[in-house]
């Protein structure tokens, strides 16, 4: 297929977009349902800014992912995480510990963040290293955002 | 920037995978995550025609254990599950080791095993992007007849900076390759070639489905040294394997990766050890034969100076590690 309409299911919204085959999936959450949430950074793997996640609340880089390769699946990007218009508890954290300078990484930082608590509810300082590893934010530092995770990790909700 | 211009197959079983491959007339590129391909579709490293999605082929999934006690990886098998499979954390901790090494968790999550076994070797006047290679001028690897990292190179140096095939080549794994043509079977140490263009013995009509462990009780390390942990491409790792306890060995597999444009199995320093034993004198007579097992060294990505003396670190951490454990 070079090009054609896939469904996608972001935020628990159905969108049926016309892709093709030139798109990646960051190219068609900004540009086409224009989610300007997340991100286009390095484009190359490196820093993690267009952090998403799958069907599983698993943290995927989509800039390094076919659109078409999503067809029919499920993806949260970083709109999707507030509920009912309150910020989801990693967010609180986020405001409350002030794990943001710039600004500019965050939504990748608060999926990956979001991610490691999808797998480890309450994570060991380990798991927020190695879930941390992919993403960069060159103004923080990464200590205010461990913070952060940590106390949500204690919680469970924010503070 | 837009990825160039293709046919996106995604076929629904590996039969159909295959057909598309033999009826192909154009350049196809297998995709698996995507994590390697896509960075270099963007950089007009590979202007496929067309891209061939096996990443939910069911033929290709899953880690099974053989009657005969093998164990079988299929080469659509994320990194991140291989990480988290219970089977190989109990069996081959540094196996799970060496997957985990790859790049990190964001990456894992969509890379597969058989994309890091096939994982372009890079250099790093080739991998750029498209403006930067054409301000330098093209390569062996990009269409003229002059390598920049070696004046008068033969074949492309470029590196094989993949971490997961070590320990599997330290392992006497065996890759199954499929085609219309029927399936055969390859041990991973002859797949891979001392030329970065060509860099593995897989046919343009193939499709590795998988690779198989032989049952091994053996003791087993990995080791990489990369300049950021949880992201960057290796400097250079390690993975050795030996039978034996303590300081004892009699059969031993040394595999150096990301210093030479292919895995290299170091018969020489093994014999070494293998005679000597793992105590410092045999060590130290397996690290002497470093330099000329290696050959000549580029300064792709480090000195080549830097390369062999992070090749002796790495042998001396890694039997140090053996003997102490496991």
């Amino acid at each position: 297929m070079k090009k054609g309409f896939i469904t996608l299911h972001v935020n628990g919204d159905a969108h049926e977009v016309l892709v093709s085959s030139q798109h990646t999936l960051l190219d068609v959450l900004r540009g086409k349902l224009k989610l300007m949430g997340t991100k286009e950074g390095c484009t190359t793997g490196s820093c993690g800014v267009c952090t998403v996640h799958n069907s599983r609340g698993e943290a995927v880089l989509s800039c390094l992912t076919p659109a078409l390769e999503w067809a029919g699946q499920s993806i949260t990007t970083i709109e999707g995480l507030e509920k009912n218009g309150r910020l989801a508890p990693i967010q609180q954290a986020f405001v409350a510990y002030h794990a943001v300078q710039c600004g500019f990484c965050t939504p990748g930082v608060i999926m990956s963040a979001q991610a490691v608590l999808n797998l480890t509810p309450a994570p060991t300082e380990e798991d927020i290293n190695d879930g941390l590893a992919g993403v960069i934010c060159r103004c923080t530092g990464h200590i205010k955002v461990k913070e952060a995770i940590r106390k949500v990790g204690e919680f469970g909700v924010g503070p | 920037m837009l990825l160039p211009d293709h046919d996106f197959v995604k076929p629904a079983t590996l039969a159909e995978g295959l057909a598309v491959l033999r009826d192909a007339t154009g350049d196809v590129r297998l995709l698996g995550g995507g994590t390697d391909v896509v960075f270099n579709m963007r950089c007009r490293l590979m202007t496929p025609d067309t891209l061939l999605s096996l990443k939910d082929l069911p033929e290709l999934q899953g880690v099974a254990v053989l009657p005969d006690g093998s164990l079988q990886l299929g080469a659509a098998c994320r990194l991140t599950d291989l990480v988290a499979s219970p089977l190989l954390i109990a069996r081959y901790p540094a196996l799970v080791k060496a997957f985990r090494a790859v790049a990190s968790r964001h990456v894992r999550n969509l890379a597969t095993l058989g994309g890091n076994l096939c994982l372009d070797t890079r250099c790093w006047f080739t991998n750029q992007t498209k403006e930067w290679r054409d301000a330098k001028g093209p390569c062996l690897k990009t269409g003229m007849d002059v390598c920049h990292a070696i004046a008068g190179a033969p074949v492309c140096v470029a590196l094989n900076n993949a971490d997961s095939p070590l320990p599997l080549i330290a392992l006497d794994a065996t890759v199954v390759l499929a085609s219309s043509r029927g399936e055969r079977s390859l041990l991973l140490r002859d797949f891979y070639r001392e030329d970065g263009i060509r860099h593995t013995a897989r046919e343009p009509d193939e499709i590795l489905t998988g690779i198989t462990i032989p049952p091994t009780t053996d003791r087993l390390v990995f080791l990489k040294e990369t300049a950021r942990q949880g992201m960057d491409f290796s400097y250079g790792a390690i993975a050795v394997r030996a039978d034996g306890s303590g300081h004892t060995a009699s059969r031993l597999r040394i595999v150096l990766g990301s210093l030479t444009t292919a895995p290299r199995l170091l018969i020489g320093a093994a014999a070494q050890l293998a005679t000597l034993g793992l105590g410092d004198d045999g060590l130290e007579a397996a690290c002497a034969t470093l330099r000329d097992e290696l050959g000549p060294l580029t300064n792709l990505y480090s000195p080549a100076a830097y390369k062999r003396e992070l090749a002796r670190i790495l042998l001396r951490k890694a039997v140090l590690e053996l003997r102490q454990g496991s």
